[in-house]
Order: C-alpha cells, then structure tokens, then sequence
C-alpha cells in the first residue's frame, strides 16, 4: 500500500444478482485528492461504492483503508426528523461525542448552503434541499475515505451550478480521500483531480482529466467521453472525434465531405450528424443553418487516434 | 321496538348511575388490555423486529419465523393449553393462577405477542432499508440501526399495540377457560355479557355491551390514527 494511499481495492470481484459486476478491479485512492467515477449506467459504480464502504459481500479480491470510510449512497435517505437531528444523529453513530454534534453539524449545513434548513422536518424537504443535507451529513463527519454516490443529483441547475464551483473547498481536504460517483461527465471536469472511468468492471482509464480527454486509451473509453465520430483511416487507424474537434466549411475546402443524415436540437445550436465515406461523425452547427441532406465541407481538428481490431 | 328501547334506557342509567360493580369490570377489562398489550409489545416487538430484518437477507426468514411464533392459534386452544399447564401439580401449577387475572393475563400475552411480533416483523421488512444501509454506511452499530428502524415505523408500532389491546378487549374465550368468569374476580366487560345473558338479565348484558363498544371504538379510532400515520411514513 502506497504511504498516501488511504483506501485501496486489489483484484476486487463483485457479483449481484448471478451477474459478475466488477471483475478484478484494481483501485488506490491517495490523501488528499479528489477522484471521480464516471461509467455508463449499470457499470457498477454504486457497487464499487458499496464493496468499498464494506457494505456488501465481495467474491474476491481485497478491501483495505487506512483509517474510516463513511458513503453518501446514492438517494438522500433521511430519518424522520429535523434536519439537524440528521446530521447529529450521524455524528452519534460516527462517535463523535454529544457536545461536539451541534457546533459540526451546524458547520457542515452552512458549508453546503442548507443552514437554513436544520429546524425543518426532513420530510418537507424537496429532492434538492434533501441532497444538500445528505450531502452535509457526510461531510460532517470529516471521514479519513469519503465515498459520494451522485451527490448533485435532483439539484436544480442553479443550485448545482453553485454546489459545483464550491464542490472542490467543501469535499476536497489535504487528510482524506474522496471518491465521487457522478454521471454526467460535465460535473466532473468541474471538480476532480483525477479521473476514473469504469467499463466491463475494470478501471478502463486513469488519470488527470485533461490528460485523459487528449489521449483517452481505448476505443471504449472515447467512446464514452463523447468522442462521438469514428472514422477509419488509411493504414487501418480508427479516428475518434468530439463533435468540437470538427468544422463546417464548403463542400470541397475541408479534409472531406459528407451529407448531414440528422440534426439534434440544442439550445443555441444543432448536432449535426454526417455520413462520410470514411465513417460517421458529428458535428456542432448554427441554427438556421444547413438542413438534412446538404451535402458539407468537414475540417478535422484533433481527435484520438486507434488502431483498428483485427 | 319498545322491549329494546326499554333494556337500552335501563344499560344507559346503569352506566350513568356509575354502578360500582359495572366500573369494577371496565376497570379490571382496562388493565387486563393494557398489561397484556404491554408485555405483549416487550416480547413481541424484539421478536418481531429481528424476524422482519431476516426478511430482508436471502430466505424468507419472516414468514418462516411468523409460522413458528404460532400466529393465529385459537383462543380457545390456548385456554386449555394453558388450562392444563396451570392445573395444581402441572408444570405452572405452582404460580395458582388458574381463575385469576394473572392467569387471564398470561393468556392474553401468549395471544397477543405472536400478533405484535407479525405486524413488527411485517412494518421493519417493508421499512426503510435503504436508510439503514445509509445509517451503516456512516458508521451506525448495529443497535443503532435497529433503534432507527424502529424510530421510523413507530407508528406501526403503535399500531401493533393497539391491534393487542383490542384483542384483550374482546377476549372471551380465554378469559373463560382460565379465569372462570367468576362474577366481580375475573371477569371482564366481553365475559359479562356471557354471565348476564346466562342469568337472563339483557340490561345488564346490554350495559357490559355499550362500555365495550366504546372501548372497542376508541381503540379503533386511534389504531385507524396510528396505520394511516403508518401508511403515510412508508
């Protein structure tokens, strides 16, 4: 075990429901960092939460943590009482002594900006003031591992937007070890350090994010992180591409040309998918802009490249 | 029409006369339901509580353990049962509670445990489970989990209670075989009835009757209370 490592899982099998969800999975989290999960849904990365709090039963592999490790699960379930009572009722559990429980749960709720609410009953709280508490619950207890399973969930945007910019002061600390489950891959370029992406059960890339968006190290995992195009090039390599990594141009001015099959409303613009020769890609377009069948220039701008499976 | 209206106005001035021995009897039904409900609920929730959290492990560990706590055996089965047991010279036979109310009472405990033990284990297995695993995911013992579960379904609880107290309540059979129904020792509103309808006197019957309709209501009423506050937690 690493001198920072404050939770490592080695050779970590898991299976429910007579499915094998994580198979040998290997996995250290160090003092101080804050790492994040990201997975398609039914990866298992609440099972990886779970077997890592010691929650469930493994089929192999080892658990090992270096001082405590308390899990925010996913869902925030809280007792029939006030807020406050919540929170102290988990500093109890935790074992922190009665004087000390209203001053940290008082400190914990104004960190995750729901002071406000610790004399209400837990029942009246709406899903987004639920999370907040659940999340400051955890947060109270000032655990060597933190484990947070979705924690932004059912937070409407403005409220998450705030939570995401605070997120790195009020989950990140020098003495522990945070792992955040999340889904939505945009939350997570907003507060980790280091990036897991978790497919087929394994860990299938590690690293800083920046790092892992310019060279992601497999098809899957590109795939995964939006990198939506696949073209097959010359000499057997696979380009994946991010609809951002591609350009309109006119028909003939770019690398090559294709005809838009669809057009995915957004916001303030469209995902355009093309149909090249070479493969299939998207790309992000003005609106009112060119309309399906149009025949487009594309201008390639980076991408991840791949050698091709026999 | 006039024989009914005459027996019900003679039940209603007995009640409101406040004659002693009818008060004697609503006293010793409303202790007999209340200790028995009592114990009932010291044995049966722990019994229960345990059962309902098996539930939620691999085998059916609740409906397994509810066959085995012998709920729904027969008053009248476990009157003789018990009958037999308390006889001088039979295993009890040294406590001499055969026809008297501690003999009532423990027939009404061994009626009534079995039915809080199965409305617990029924409430704890539909609990909340996922935050008990929440509460264990924070460190909480194992003692701590079982008194939050219990904290969360505590109107169940109540409910399961209550669902004993009636029982006692309404309790003849038992009553009977134990107790004797012997006029001002062990008998209780619902044996009355039995005792006044036998000596042909139906004011009297009617009175017993009246009182124990208005238990039977109230407990009703606050059980009713008690689910839908149950209902509405879950």
């Amino acid at each position: 075990m690493d001198a920072a490592a404050l939770l490592t899982l080695t050779g970590l099998r898991v299976d429910r429901g007579g499915e094998t969800v994580l198979d040998g999975l290997d996995l250290e989290l160090r003092r101080g960092e804050v790492a994040v999960l990201l997975g398609p849904s039914g990866a298992g990365k609440s099972t990886l939460v779970l077997a890592a709090a010691g929650l469930i039963e493994v089929a192999g592999g080892a658990v090992e943590a270096r001082g405590r490790v308390a899990a925010a699960l996913q869902g925030a379930a809280l007792a029939r009482r006030s807020v406050r009572a919540n929170v102290e009722a988990a500093l109890g559990w935790w074992g922190v002594p009665r004087p000390e429980r209203p001053g940290r749960a008082t400190r914990a709720l104004e960190r995750c900006r729901a002071a406000h609410l610790a004399d209400r009953a837990a029942g009246t709280l709406s899903g987004g003031e639920a999370t907040r508490v659940h999340l400051a619950r955890a947060v109270a207890l000032d655990p060597d591992v933190l484990l947070l399973d979705e924690p932004f969930t059912a937070l409407d945007p403005a409220v998450r937007g705030e939570l995401l910019a605070e997120a790195g002061d009020l989950i990140r600390d020098a003495r522990r070890a945070t792992l955040v489950v999340l889904h939505d891959r945009t939350e997570a370029w907003a507060i980790a350090d280091r990036l897991l992406v978790l497919l087929g059960g394994r860990i299938a890339a590690d690293g800083a994010p920046a790092a892992i968006l310019g060279a992601p190290p497999s098809e899957e995992v590109a795939a995964f992180l939006g990198f939506t195009g696949r073209l097959e090039l010359a000499g057997g390599e696979i380009l994946r591409l991010r609809p951002g990594q591609v350009t309109t141009v006119a028909p003939g001015e770019g690398d090559l040309d294709g005809t838009i099959e669809a057009l995915i409303p957004e916001p303030d613009s469209a995902i355009a998918r093309v149909a090249t020769e070479r493969g299939r890609l998207e790309v992000r377009v003005a609106v009112p802009g060119p309309s399906t069948g149009e025949l487009v220039g594309l201008r390639l701008l980076g991408g991840a490249r791949f050698e091709a499976r026999a | 029409m006039s024989f009914v209206l005459h027996m019900l106005g003679e039940a209603l001035d007995r009640i409101a006369s406040g004659d002693a021995e009818l008060l004697a009897t609503l006293g010793r039904t409303l202790w007999l339901a209340a200790a028995s409900a009592f114990v009932a609920a010291l044995v049966g929730i722990p019994l229960g509580a345990r059962a309902g959290l098996r539930a939620h492990g691999p085998v059916g560990g609740f409906r397994a353990v509810a066959a085995n706590i012998g709920l729904g055996l027969p008053p009248v089965v476990l009157g003789i049962i018990l009958g037999l047991l308390l006889l001088p010279g039979a295993p009890l036979g040294g406590l001499r509670w055969l026809t008297t109310m501690n003999g009532i009472w423990l027939a009404q405990v061994l009626l009534a445990a079995p039915l809080v033990a199965a409305l617990t284990a029924a409430a704890v297995a539909q609990g909340p489970a996922n935050l008990v695993l929440q509460a264990r995911a924070l460190g909480a013992s194992p003692r701590d989990r079982l008194l939050l579960l219990l904290g969360e379904i505590r109107p169940a609880l109540l409910a399961a209670v209550l669902a004993a107290a009636l029982l006692g309540i309404g309790e003849v059979g038992a009553v009977i075989i134990i107790g004797g129904n012997v006029a001002g020792h062990t008998n209780t509103l619902a044996s009355t009835v039995v005792l006044d309808l036998a000596a042909s006197d139906t004011a009297g019957a009617t009175a017993h009757a009246l009182l124990l309709l208005g238990l039977v209501g109230i407990l009703t009423w606050m059980h009713g209370r008690a689910r839908r506050a149950a209902g509405a937690a879950a």
